[in-house]
């Protein structure tokens, strides 16, 4: 399980920038990005190295931002990773609410991040197959 | 719970006897203004018939300047006031000594209605200086007796510091600043509703809707209190809440309200929505008579259950010079403040844009995400902005533009709130 935050912002030049730059001060490494938006505003979602702390830091400058629990399981860089994934899942009868991948290193290992609605059900399901599912501590 | 039962609970027949005594007292007293030497009405023989009296305007107390009004030897006068008013002359309000201190004394009877005794610890937050909000509080304060704090406003980390270390338990502050302050506290690391010992707020000087105080109620875990005055009437202390919170006691010893329909300025019975017109009843320096205050409001019905005769007025809706007229539609101000603020997904603060496109008048509102409610995705931000269109249309009967900002984005300031910006 990881935690991924959420962070409400309107949709104008620089504004993604102000997150990065207060995370990169704090020494807070950034491992996976994801942006929804809706033509005025958008939600900027992050997979960081320290969530409460990158947590604080954004309460602290006033940003609207909030947790969120999610699935970060590792796939095969290779072609049909994502959809043995994806297909083991669909078995199970698991919807996948939103999704985004993020490069672990390059050309060998990748990771998905997941938002699913049965969420200890899907860790267990994952592991049961011999996927690999990570967590905040793990270096990536 | 009372600071002067006896006046407090007047029996209404013999409180009327002694307005009229008051109001004729105020007309010889009056006269001896330079604007008023010429009033044709020596008395009055009923209270009614005050609306023989002539009508007395903000453009009159500018045109006056400076000494019009004054009714007094100038040195008789200790202090002079000046409206918060920017456009043009500025309106001064006089003060003898005995005037300042039955106006401290008001302010003393309002916080003691509300429950404010001398062990009580008292931030005021409000403005010193010409204005009236923050000098006639701390005299009032002190005579009542408790330990005040004249930290005036801003400087927002100092006042939560302040609030914490002296376990401040009263404040009187704008309700746009109560609800700025609050953005401080996550950063501090302070909870207001556990690491504070604050009970009472007292807000006042802009006015408010109903959902803006228990929004500041919820955040704080305190009650607030309604507090109206104006400058020319002394400041506040003009009429104020009881616990009751359902409605705003007019100290009748002191001031005579009407309500007058604005167009035709006739007198308006209980319980309609009109202009507040204020008599002064005891003021020396400057009497003022029939003051339209232009501030919209009605007289309540009906007794009190807290036991004081002094009549009510309700929650002021906004000045007669607030109101916008979008595409042919009257709307107030606060009628937007009201909608949105219900919605518990809006944050503490709003702006409002009015333009002119395609010979259209176009109303855009800026609202702030809550931050403490936001689930963290797209699809409840978009269902949050129809939400506040669908609502505010059944308000106001228009389509507003509705844009969702962040938290703390919008422009605040540590005086009065400008909320509604025309660009027509």
């Amino acid at each position: 399980m990881v935690i991924e935050l959420s962070v409400f912002m309107e949709n104008r030049p620089g504004k993604l920038e102000a997150i990065t730059r207060i995370l990169a001060e704090s020494g807070i490494n950034i491992r996976g990005i994801s942006v929804a938006s809706e033509g005025e505003f958008g939600v900027i979602k992050i997979i960081v190295s320290e969530p409460d702390r990158a947590y604080g830091v954004l309460r602290e400058n006033h940003f609207t931002v909030s947790k969120r629990k999610m699935v970060m399981v590792e796939i095969k860089d290779k072609p049909g990773g994502l959809h043995d994934l994806l297909v083991l899942l669909s078995m199970n009868r698991i919807n996948i609410e939103d999704c985004y991948g993020i490069a672990l290193e390059e050309g060998k290992k990748a990771a998905i991040i997941l938002e699913v609605g049965q969420f200890p059900r899907t860790e267990k399901i994952l592991r049961g197959e011999g996927y690999t599912v990570l967590s905040d501590q793990e270096p990536g | 719970m009372y600071w002067e039962k006896d006046l407090e609970t007047l029996d209404r027949k013999e409180l009327e006897r002694r307005q009229l005594e008051q109001i004729n007292w105020t007309i010889r007293q009056a006269r001896n203004s330079s604007f008023y030497s010429g009033l044709k009405i020596n008395r009055i023989d009923s209270l009614e018939a005050i609306q023989d009296l002539p009508l007395t305007t903000k453009e009159d107390l500018r045109n006056q300047f400076p000494y019009g009004f004054l009714a007094v030897d100038r040195e008789r006068v200790i202090r002079l006031h000046s409206s918060s008013g920017t456009t043009g002359k500025p309106t001064v309000v006089f003060h003898t000594r005995e005037d300042i201190d039955r106006w401290q004394n008001l302010i003393a009877r309002s916080m003691y209605a509300v429950g404010v005794r001398k062990n009580d610890v008292f931030q005021n937050i409000m403005g010193y200086g010409l204005f009236t909000g923050g000098i006639g509080f701390h005299y009032g304060a002190e005579l009542l007796g408790v330990m005040t704090i004249p930290i005036g406003p801003g400087n927002s980390k100092r006042q939560i510091w302040f609030l914490k270390h002296l376990r401040t338990s009263v404040v009187h502050i704008l309700p746009s600043y109560a609800l700025r302050l609050y953005t401080f506290f996550d950063e501090l690391n302070i909870d207001p509703k556990k690491d504070l010992n604050l009970k009472i707020a007292l807000i006042g000087a802009e006015p408010h809707s109903n959902e803006i105080r228990k929004k500041i109620e919820e955040l704080y875990g305190i009650k607030a209190y309604n507090s109206y005055g104006l400058s020319e009437m002394c400041g506040p202390g003009v009429a104020f809440e009881c616990t009751q919170q359902a409605g705003l006691h007019v100290w009748e010893d002191h001031f005579y309200p009407e309500i007058i329909d604005p167009d035709s300025m006739q007198v308006l019975p209980e319980g309609e929505e009109g202009e507040l017109v204020l008599t002064t009843l005891s003021r020396e320096a400057m009497p003022i008579i029939r003051y339209r205050t232009r501030d919209l409001t009605s007289l309540i019905p009906g007794n009190c259950p807290c036991g004081r005769t002094h009549r009510r007025i309700s929650r002021i809706k906004g000045r007669n010079d607030d109101m916008l007229i979008i595409n042919g539609v009257n709307i107030f101000p606060i009628q937007i403040e009201r909608t949105v603020m219900a919605i518990p997904e809006i944050g503490n603060n709003y702006l409002i844009e009015i333009r002119k496109k395609d010979y259209m008048d176009k109303l855009l509102l800026k609202v702030e995400v809550n931050e403490q409610v936001f689930q963290g995705t797209l699809s409840e931000l978009e269902k949050l902005q129809r939400k506040i269109i669908v609502e505010l249309r059944e308000e106001l009967d228009l389509t507003p533009e509705v844009k969702l900002v962040e938290s703390a984005s919008l422009p605040v300031s540590d005086g009065k709130a400008k909320r509604v910006y025309d660009f027509r």
